[in-house]
């Protein structure tokens, strides 16, 4: 795929009766120069995907804590992109379409979590969800929900590391959404929520499906904030990284394998779901 | 154009302050399937004043009327108005049929005259001929397309008034001119009226009934546009409207039902009086269609210039000239009559224009004009 990418610039580049305009020499080293980024993405991901014998893989996928571990990411993954998406589009929203006092300081709220050491932001979880926490200990108290040592705690770190990539991309989404088209809607009888439910949100659905994508798959990756402050039961990374101080390499590239071709499959249909939205009537 | 009290749609006052830029005591009246064509160049306050009167912001004073309702209060889903954009902000991601259905009929919606099947998707979609089209997104439609299906949504929402904000901005010549005439015959058959945004003149001219000018968020010109076109209440406007010939002068003398004009270079222009008074600096539109070209001999003796042609342009049917004759004066010359005259650049030619043709203008221009 690269490779033949590549050689296609190359093919275009020495073309004779190639468009003069074009700058190919430029497209040329850009395109060489960017490959190996591609492949700085790639090689060390086959490689761990040769690196496994069938049965090998087959073995592990066998294994029924992996397995657990698998199915327990994909499910905190899932409840952590739902509740960015429920928590997360409204701010978006009002980010695209109001200007208000502070706006600059709203926006660097959101991008925080992306600065801070996800350890480091476990630890802070811990300290308001944990069994001492301003939020953990009353709400253990009066509901019963604990978020250690539970799927909740698990969600509550995916959730913090991951839902800025919801809000970034829906904003984006949202602001790409011609306002005149809801003016229309306005004059066509729709009030504001529905003008927001059938005009708004389903013209920004690319953005809000890129970034539900993103916060999935930054959530099933997680693994600082996770591993602070849930270490039992295991997510899938928590549970690679300790086969891999118990048992070495080898068995923890197994599970290795196995996540990735997950979570490498879940990111590519729902990509791919977030390009079938339509694309803005080209103005 | 109407008086306000009697008008089918009234705009009174309208009066707003939005960030930097003021609008300022508009007024526009309408009556029955009338169409009113507010001209002005960009900036000029055409879009905010459109989306005024349709509800996106709140005046500070001055009221907005429908038939017999005050909407001035109300958002834009009850005020029963069709607004149509540049391009014709069609819903990109619903089918044509989608487009026409989303919108709610208004209980309120009041027709004199009810387009066929107002309200009925599948019928909208026949009277504009577009029901084959019904399964369609918008990216696959042709403009005149867009244009009947905008029209057909806008319908289907019942409304009492039509909005146009430079709908055809982004079309090429032709197009525009095919569209505009399409939109002129849908509209008369709706007799439904609708204020048109533009500052395109040709739009103005092909569409309007009446006419307002616009700048900077005033009125500063309204009337039919015949009577705009051909007394601009200014030099600016004068310019807007196409006017090739502006020239500056001094009134001199007002006697036996001429009034002169001396413009300069010892040269005075006869014009019909108007109420100036002798000594005042006045200028004078003239329009280059309005201005005779021919040969030194037989031309009448009011108003001939004598001068050297400065340049020639052809432009297919049309010949452009300009004539130094103490002053620039452009005119234009039919495609056989530039060929009879066989004009070349430094050559002397004669023009003449009907005192009749020459606008008298004072400025500057405090207050607006009505004509």
């Amino acid at each position: 795929m690269i490779g033949g990418m590549v050689s296609s610039a190359a093919e275009q580049a020495v073309r004779p009766g190639g468009d003069p305009s074009r700058p190919y020499g430029l497209y040329l080293v850009c395109w060489f120069i960017g490959s190996i980024l591609l492949a700085f993405f790639t090689v060390p991901l086959i490689a761990l995907a040769l690196s496994q014998s069938w049965a090998s893989f087959a073995q592990v996928a066998r294994m029924a804590d992996v397995r657990a571990a698998i199915a327990l990411s994909l499910e905190g993954a899932l409840l952590s992109a739902t509740l960015a998406t429920l928590l997360g589009v409204p701010l978006a929203y009002m980010l695209a379409r109001t200007d208000f006092v502070g706006k600059g300081i709203v926006a660097a709220l959101i991008d925080l979590p992306l600065a801070v050491p996800h350890t480091v932001a476990g630890i802070a979880l811990l300290m308001v969800f944990g069994r001492q926490g301003v939020v953990g200990a009353p709400l253990a108290a009066l509901t019963g929900l604990r978020f250690w040592g539970t799927l909740a705690g698990i969600v509550v770190a995916m959730l913090f590391v991951a839902a800025p990539y919801t809000v970034n991309a829906a904003r984006i989404g949202f602001e790409a959404v011609d306002p005149r088209l809801e003016k229309i809607a306005r004059t066509l009888g729709l009030g504001p929520w529905r003008t927001f439910w059938r005009i708004t949100l389903p013209l920004a659905r690319r953005g809000v499906m890129t970034g539900v994508t993103l916060t999935y798959a930054r959530s099933i990756s997680e693994f600082g904030a996770v591993v602070i402050l849930v270490y039992y039961p295991m997510t899938a990374p928590v549970m690679i990284y300790e086969l891999f101080l118990r048992f070495g390499l080898d068995q923890a590239a197994g599970a290795a394998v196995l996540l990735l071709a997950v979570s490498l499959a879940l990111f590519l249909a729902l990509r791919a779901l977030a390009r079938s939205a339509p694309e803005r009537d080209n103005r | 154009m109407s008086g306000a009290r009697d008008a089918a749609i009234a705009v009174e006052a309208l009066t707003l302050q939005l960030g930097t830029f003021r609008l300022d005591r508009i007024d526009l009246a309408l009556g029955a399937g009338e169409i009113l064509v507010v001209l002005g160049p960009n900036g000029a306050g055409k879009s905010v004043t459109l989306e005024t009167i349709a509800g996106f912001h709140r005046p500070e004073r001055g009221r907005v009327r429908i038939g017999r309702r005050d909407v001035t209060t109300l958002p834009p889903e009850r005020r029963n108005i069709g607004f149509v954009v540049q391009n014709f902000g069609l819903f990109p991601h619903l089918t044509v049929e989608g487009n026409v259905a989303i919108a709610r009929r208004r209980a309120a919606g009041r027709l004199d005259t009810s387009p066929p099947g107002a309200g009925d998707p599948v019928a909208l979609l026949n009277y504009f001929g577009v029901a084959p089209l019904a399964k369609r997104l918008p990216a696959d439609l042709s403009p005149g397309e867009k244009q009947r299906v905008a029209l057909a949504r806008a319908l289907a929402g019942a409304p009492e008034l039509f909005l146009f904000d430079e709908p055809f901005s982004a079309l090429d010549t032709q197009t525009r001119t095919q569209l505009r005439g399409e939109l002129k015959s849908f509209l008369r058959q709706l007799n439904i009226p609708a204020i048109f945004v533009t500052h395109d003149h040709t739009d103005a001219l092909a569409l309007a009934d009446t006419m307002v000018v616009l700048r900077q968020g005033r009125v500063v010109q309204s009337g039919t546009s015949a009577a705009i076109f051909a007394r601009p209440a200014d030099s600016a406007i004068a310019r807007f409207v196409g006017v090739d010939n502006i020239l500056d002068g001094r009134l001199v003398e007002t006697a036996g039902g001429m009034a002169t004009v001396d413009v300069g270079n010892d040269t005075v222009l006869r014009v019909v009086p108007c109420s100036t008074a002798v000594g005042t600096a006045v200028r004078l539109a003239i329009r280059a269609e309005e201005v005779a070209i021919g040969p030194a001999v037989g031309a009448p003796d009011v108003n001939r210039l004598d001068g050297a042609v400065t340049a020639l342009r052809e432009l297919g049917p049309l010949t452009t000239i300009e004539i130094d004759c103490g002053f620039a004066l452009k005119a234009y010359l039919l495609a056989p009559q530039a060929r009879a005259l066989r004009l070349g650049v430094g050559d002397g030619v004669t023009a003449h224009i009907a005192p009749t043709a020459i606008h008298v203008m004072v400025e500057p221009c405090e207050d607006a004009v009505r004509v």
